[in-house]
């Protein structure tokens, strides 16, 4: 009996202490891989690539935060709504610290991460063969890391154009793997310092060359391309007044400028008409609950006739700017709509309301469009005194936002009554006024206005109408953002300066 | 052998006996002990199932006894004792009060008598905590009951788990929580909202190295066995408990504007030049519209809250005889909570404990519980969709329905009240109801043990247990609500995601035991343990859009599948012990321990952890000098010294990992953790030394221990320079060292106990007397929003900017800048550490009185804690300028006017400074509440055995009935909002801020027990 028992007992204790033993060993992670592990092999490198552009897209649609609209809230372009939810008021009235949440640590951190990405496809390069399909994956891992990077010094840095001295101001941290400034043989926490303003451009210009040689000339939609490195290069080069070097990289560019039809269509994401980088969401599959980028600037509801009922809007479009576009301009229709919330009537800021049939806001973000390098270029001809092939560029572009025989009031066969398109004659003053006006109304709300005062060092001066539909209602509370205001540049996550003790904040905060 | 066939002989002998001797006959009697009657004392024929209890004066009946039977009378806390019938009929009986030092103490592993534990070990009993309210969370009842107990209600919801932590804060990393062990299964701690509190018989909380050691990595934090209740050998013994009542808000210490005191403030902003306040009513409206404003006075406390309900019915079933005993519990229990519109928490919960002598040799154990829990309550969030924000956010001029043009009531079309949107555009009101959140636990706990007597010497009990828990979250969003119009898809109406997940854990324990005696003074004991523990979490989810009907939850009927997705983890740990305890004759006790554990959570060169301890105790009331004094009844000593782990971190912290999300439809690479290879063990050494007493028969008893703990190697997610590009912008790392020094102390005395009267009081104080960063890796701070580990300071001290009032001159906010000089600036860069100031009581407790008469009785119930700080952030957000399109508190009203004003708040033409966060919210945290409060009356036993029924017991009880505090809002903050920091999340601080997480309520109950 004795024995029996003493027999079970051992038994017991042996196998547990020998089968328990083993267990512990034959553990692994269930959903996630080593991150240099895992790439083998051309689809791969392409799921991490694909990770890169994801972080991009996170930053540039963020619904609260993105990049493709607070530059507008910043700027002279939105005046806040105040039925609204009053988000982004801190950044809409200049008065963010290192320790305000949103936009500051969103775009500092997924940058970032959009770097990390694209320095692990780099370093692992080698695994793949030789050949196109390794160029295209290097190239948009170095288009995609000099992107991000470009987005982090012009938001936290000066941008070179904007003052004499921005080139030695402080930049950010270049992150390469190439220089050793991060390791993924032996992953540790790396905290670097600033590098200057002119060394942040250097090395972005040194990526985007790169890659202009290695990419393919198209990707699947979505991904970076030849014309999206040339353009990205065009605003790169007038950013730092180098303006023939824009002009070379902007006749790289062969994507065709949007027509008049196909405009509209662009923001319900129903043609990809000239557009030269664009960060996609699949809305009709597993991303239907993406980052909806048109939140930024409104929330609307349908009725079920799919008629627009109410919308609360964040932002409307600033009356003054509105009224300054011309009614045969097609745009106008284009940048507002009648909003109202209950019975506060606004100017609703139409691009980003929704695929057709929706108000959720949910689109692709439109990094760069054509006519964007084609006012590059125009730009940069004029600066450089090319005033005749400025002025043609120019009225290129307006010529196919002119709204011609189709106004509604004398859309008929008779062509008499037709507004006919008269182009502009301008010269100097006057016309690099007109070049600055065609680039505020063509890109506006699409997150460029903030850079384009910033870079040319000017002001930011905001018009006294308030944010009702006829002017009326609550202005601005501040109207004016000086030129060469230390509110140009956002300061530095407090995250960062916390976690990184060898980061230096900005100037001003 | 020879002795089992003895015993068998007499065995069969007394039935024998029994059956000749069948003349049964009734006996009646009295128990007393020394001062009175004793009520409740257990009666029982020996070897029978035959038994009652002694009524309220002490007297019991007892039908079919035989003469030859012997009856036994037992109560907890006096010596048992056993009187052969024989001839008598009237049986009167005086128990002797025990030595307490026989109380049994359950320390992990086996119990103890006190006596033989060198432990410092809290114990709380079943029956203290039965007067909360069941609905309560468990751990909730445990506030104030014992010493080095620390437990903060994390916020008022229904089923809301508390915050435990006991002696303190021992670790940086996200849990501080204790293990919780039901009957020798270890279960996680948000499962213990899901066990009915009837069930508890009671809880023993480990504190010191001397016990927690033997819990190896998981006893870090301390160690909470919950021992649920056995049968007791006797007739059936049946208890039925049922209580209604209700709950509501703790009212606020502050006033909210009503309509004509917002409008009035509006008017004066906007006079000012307040932008904000510019196209308010306030400023706009003609006295016309200003009086139909004012008309529309509005409390959305009253509309937004109610009342809630409790409810709770209890049935327990207990009996057993020599060889079987077993309980059978089943409870019901509702609490609504007080939030209008849903259904709120509801618990269903069954158990079934077992206990069977298969053999001489050979015990067989089976404990099962089934519960079963839902709620609706909304998630815990600071933003439009959380109510508790609501009710002080919306303007009382902006009723709950909407108004047209003559004042009337707008009705939809199907006749339906229109609710108003108010000003923040999310009317709450309306989202409760079509925005639904259900959410259901299923929990199964249950253990299957044998104790095998291997001989007189040698034992083993081996014991599987397993917990199960099975979530499930229906979550939807009605065709035409509130969310659909901003956030749905015009094709496809209505969405609905469900949630499953299953979490079982088990354990394999295996204990193999010694005992011998020597010399009949040396005795020894000897316990070598084998542990495997195994956590095995799956989960699933779907989305699905496009509902042909709002009143059909299933995903089944949607146009169109959206989303799913699965995961798994696991983590293991395997383990070994030895436990040795030695006494030389009661007097002098010592014990060693060293246990082996190895855990998936570190890598392989680092996965095993060694914890050791020693302790000793002296008995000194057992020495001869001692042995005849009257007025020392018990007085020991002990000290114990020792180690325990803490490895509550994630699961492979120590891998690079990279998790996948998708890019325009294409699946993405996402590095989101950069691994720590070389993270190990964190290690805690405490040293306790603690002294127990009792004076005069134990009536004045108490217990104080010192302790010193330093947890070395603490694990904590470091923050990263956001420039790695690490999605998780944390590396999991061994950083420093924390000190925790503190003293407790416990008393009890029983001021009167006679046989009418009887008086007891009691309670515990524990001081925090240092809790400091000893060190931390390269000397660096740890900067936590608005706390900060640094170097030499108390843990989490507030790091903060600090505010110097208003200048009297123009109304501008001051502030000190990083050099101490006062400046009408703000910068967050001002943030300065507040020396001694934390979440973190200095002192804290609690206390009881408890006093009966005849059948009366009336508890009360104290907690209370002190020199803690809480960052007011809901004042914040009640007086900020800013806010001025919200309501605000009447405070708000006493700006800055004119030169020289001072005990003001910031003019309002400072908003921008005037708004920011900074010391001015910081308050002082100190409070002392009347945790409950209990009134009763059984009824005497010439009553109840009329109505044929064993006892008869009503009573009421009010819980958080009283509160003395300074603080601005209710001083009971654990969660501050789990949506902006939860627990178990990186960085979170418990206490630290409030944010609108559901409040604390009082509640009333009302019920009857009976027995049978």
């Amino acid at each position: 009996m004795k024995k029996i028992k003493l027999t079970i007992v051992s038994a017991l204790l042996l196998s547990m202490t020998y089968s328990c033993s083993d267990e512990i060993d034959n553990l692994e992670p269930f959903t996630s891989v080593n991150p240099i592990a895992f790439l083998e092999g051309p689809a791969s490198f392409q799921t991490a690539v694909d990770g890169m552009y994801n972080q991009i897209f996170g930053y540039y649609s963020s619904p609260g935060s993105a990049l493709q609209g607070i530059p507008d809230i910043l700027s002279d372009n939105a005046v806040l709504v105040t039925t609204g939810r009053r988000s982004n008021e801190v950044y809409y009235d200049y008065q963010y610290t290192a320790a305000t949440g949103g936009a500051i640590g969103l775009y500092f951190s997924q940058a970032y991460n959009a770097i990390n990405i694209s320095n692990i496809v780099i370093s692992q390069i080698d695994k793949l063969p030789e050949g196109d399909t390794r160029d295209n994956i290097l190239g948009q891992a170095l288009a995609g890391r000099a992107l991000a990077h470009f987005d982090l010094a012009r938001v936290y840095g000066p941008i070179p154009s904007q003052s004499n001295n921005a080139i030695s101001e402080l930049g950010v941290s270049y992150i390469k793997v190439e220089d050793g400034d991060v390791d993924f043989d032996v992953p540790t926490p790396i905290f670097p310092e600033r590098e200057s303003i002119g060394s942040n451009y250097e090395e972005i210009l040194e990526d985007l060359l790169a890659a202009s040689t290695l990419i393919s000339e198209s990707n699947s939609e979505g991904r970076l391309t030849r014309n999206g490195v040339f353009g990205l290069l065009s605003r790169i080069y007038l950013y730092l007044g180098q303006y023939q070097n824009a002009i070379d990289s902007s006749n790289e560019v062969s994507t065709a400028i949007a027509t008049q039809e196909d405009l509209s269509s662009i923001y319900i994401d129903a043609t990809n008409a000239g557009i030269v980088i664009e960060l996609s969401v699949n809305t009709a599959g597993s991303e239907a609950n993406f980052n909806n980028v048109g939140v930024i600037y409104s929330q609307g509801s349908l009725d079920d006739a799919g008629n627009i009922t109410n919308t609360i809007s964040e932002y409307a479009v600033d009356f003054e700017f509105f009224n300054s576009i011309d009614d045969s301009d097609i745009r106008k229709g284009i940048i507002q709509f009648d909003s109202a919330n209950g019975d506060a009537e606004h100017n609703g800021i139409r691009k980003f309301l929704g695929e057709s049939g929706q108000v959720n806001g949910r689109l692709d973000i439109k990094v760069m469009r054509a006519a964007e390098v084609l006012l590059n270029r125009v730009e940069a001809q004029f600066e450089l005194g090319f005033e005749g092939q400025a002025l043609t560029g120019l009225n290129q572009l307006r010529e196919l936002r002119f709204f011609g025989d189709d106004l509604p009031e004398n859309n008929d066969n008779d062509t008499t009554n037709d507004i006919v398109f008269i182009p502009g004659t301008e010269t100097g003053q006057a016309l690099e006024d007109a070049i600055q006006f065609e680039r505020r109304v063509e890109l506006a709300f699409e997150g460029h206005r903030f850079f384009d005062l910033k870079r040319r060092g000017e002001s930011i001066q905001r018009s006294t109408f308030g944010d009702l539909r006829d002017g009326t209602g609550t202005p601005a509370e501040v109207l004016t953002l000086p030129a060469g205001d230390t509110r140009f540049q956002f300061p530095i996550p407090i995250a960062e300066i916390n976690a990184n003790t060898n980061y230096t904040q900005n100037p001003g905060y | 052998m020879k002795k089992k066939l003895t015993l068998l002989s007499i065995l069969l002998l007394v039935l024998t006996v029994q059956i000749s001797h069948a003349q049964e006959k009734t006996i009646s009697g009295t128990v007393f002990e020394s001062e009175g009657p004793l009520p409740g004392a257990n009666i029982l024929v020996k070897g029978t199932s035959n038994g009652t209890q002694t009524d309220f004066d002490g007297k019991f009946t007892l039908p079919d006894v035989n003469s030859s039977d012997i009856i036994v009378i037992s109560y907890v806390g006096y010596k048992t004792l056993e009187i052969p019938v024989g001839t008598q009929t009237t049986i009167t009986a005086t128990l002797e009060a025990d030595n307490t030092l026989d109380e049994i103490v359950i320390v992990g592993f086996g119990s103890r008598t006190k006596e033989l534990s060198t432990s410092a070990v809290s114990t709380v009993t079943g029956k203290d905590i039965e007067n909360l309210v069941p609905s309560t969370s468990l751990d909730n009842a445990l506030q104030g009951k014992a010493a080095g107990v620390q437990v903060v209600g994390a916020n008022g919801r229904p089923g809301q788990t508390a915050f435990v932590q006991i002696r303190g804060i021992g670790s940086l990393s996200a849990s501080t929580t204790p293990l919780y062990v039901v009957d020798g299964v270890p279960i996680d701690a948000n499962d213990v909202n899901n066990i009915n509190p009837n069930d508890i018989e009671n809880f023993s909380i480990l504190k010191d190295a001397a016990t927690v050691s033997l819990y190896g990595s998981r006893g870090a934090n301390g160690v909470v066995l919950i021992t649920t209740k056995k049968g007791k050998s006797g007739e059936a013994k049946i208890s039925f408990n049922s209580s209604i009542g209700y709950s509501q808000r703790i009212p606020d210490p502050f006033d909210l504007f009503d309509a004509a005191g917002k409008l009035e403030i509006e008017r004066q902003f906007a006079e000012l030049g307040v932008t904000a306040a510019q196209s308010l009513p306030g400023a706009t409206s003609s006295p016309e519209e200003l009086a139909e404003l004012i008309a529309l006075d509005t409390d959305w406390e009253q509309e937004l809250l109610r009342q809630g309900f409790i409810q709770n019915n209890s049935l327990s079933i207990s009996g057993g005889d020599d060889k079987l005993n077993y309980f059978l519990s089943l409870a019901y229990s509702k609490n609504t909570g007080v939030i209008d519109r849903i259904d709120g928490f509801e618990r269903t919960s069954l158990r079934l404990n077992t206990s069977y002598q298969a053999k001489k040799w050979l015990k067989v154990n089976t404990n099962i519980s089934l519960s079963r829990n839902t709620s609706d309550l909304p998630r815990d969030r600071n933003n439009v969709q959380n109510p508790f924000r609501a009710l002080y956010d919306y303007n009382p001029y902006e009723p709950l329905f909407l108004r047209d043009a003559d004042g009337n009531i707008e009705v939809d079309e199907n006749g339906d009240n229109v609710f108003n949107p108010t000003s923040t555009g999310f009317p709450i009101a309306r989202a409760l109801q079509t925005e639904p959140e259900d959410n259901r636990n299923f929990l199964i706990i249950g253990s299957l043990g044998a104790d095998i007597k291997l001989s007189d010497n040698f034992s083993n009990n081996f014991l599987v247990g397993a917990t199960s828990n099975r979530f499930n979250r229906t979550n939807r969003s009605l065709a035409g609500g509130v969310l659909q119009g901003f956030v749905g898809d015009a094709n496809f109406p209505g969405t609905q995601t469900d949630n499953a997940s299953v979490d079982l854990r088990y354990n394999v324990t295996n204990t193999f035991s010694y005992k011998d005696t020597y010399n009949g003074v040396h005795n020894l004991q000897a316990d070598f343990l084998l542990e495997y523990i195994e956590r095995i979490f799956t989960s699933q989810f779907s989305t699905s859009r496009g509902f042909p009907s709002p009143d059909i939850p299933f995903q089944d009927v949607a146009t169109e599948a959206q989303t799913a997705g699965s995961n798994e983890a696991r983590n293991r740990l395997f383990s070994q012990g030895l436990f040795l305890t030695y006494d030389y004759d009661r007097k002098y006790v010592v014990s060693g321990s060293i246990r082996r554990d190895t855990s998936t959570r570190f890598s392989p060169n680092n996965q095993e952890g060694y914890f050791w301890s020693g302790s000793a105790a002296w008995n000194i009331s057992n020495e001869d000098f001692l042995a005849d004094n009257s007025t020392i009844s018990n007085l020991r000593l002990r000290a114990s010294l020792g180690t325990a782990g803490n490895q509550a971190i994630g699961d492979f912290q120590f891998l690079d990992l990279a998790g996948f999300s998708t890019f325009n439809g294409n699946p993405a690479l996402i590095p989101f953790g950069l691994g720590n290879p070389n993270i190990q063990w964190e290690a805690q050494r405490t040293l306790d030394i603690g002294v127990e007493w009792g004076l005069f028969n134990n009536r004045l008893n108490g217990v104080v221990d010192f302790f010193q703990r330093n947890s070395d190697e603490l694990l904590l997610p470091r923050p990263l320079s956001l420039t790695q590009g690490d999605q998780n912008n944390s590396i999991t790392t061994n950083v420093g060292e924390i000190e925790n020094q503190g003293l407790e102390v416990s008393l009890n005395y029983d001021i009167i106990r006679n046989s009418a009267i009887k008086f007891s009081v009691g309670g515990n104080i524990s001081f925090q007397l240092n809790n400091e960063v000893v060190s931390l890796l390269d000397g660096a701070d740890i900067i936590n929003g608005n706390t900060i580990l640094r170097e030499g300071e108390e843990l989490n001290t507030f790091f903060l900017p600090r505010y110097a009032g208003v200048n009297p001159a123009n109304g501008a906010p001051l502030y000190l800048d990083q050099n101490d000089a006062i400046t009408d600036n703000f910068s967050a860069d001002f943030q300065t550490l507040l020396d001694g100031k934390s979440p973190a009581p200095d002192i804290q407790g609690g206390f009881y009185t408890d006093f009966s008469w005849k059948g009366f009785s009336v508890r009360s119930d104290w907690a209370f804690q002190s020199g803690n700080y809480i960052l007011n952030f809901q004042r914040q957000q009640g007086v900020a300028i800013g806010n001025i399109d919200s309501n605000l508190r009447t405070e708000a009203l006493n700006f800055w006017r004119q030169p020289g004003d001072t005990n003001v708040l910031p003019s309002p033409l400072f908003q921008a400074t005037a708004d920011q966060t900074s010391t001015r919210f910081l308050e002082k945290g100190d409070f002392l509440r009347l945790r409950s409060l209990t009134l009763a009356y059984s009824l005497p036993s010439s009553f109840t055995e009329n109505l044929f029924i064993s006892s008869l017991r009503i009573y009421g009880t009010g819980q958080n009935i009283l509160t003395v505090s300074g603080f601005e809002g209710d001083p009971e903050v654990g969660i501050g909002s789990a949506e902006t920091s939860a627990p178990g999340a990186a960085g979170f601080v418990a206490g630290a801020f409030n944010l609108f997480s559901y409040p604390q309520t009082r509640s009333y109950t009302f019920g009857v027990e009976v027995g049978f």
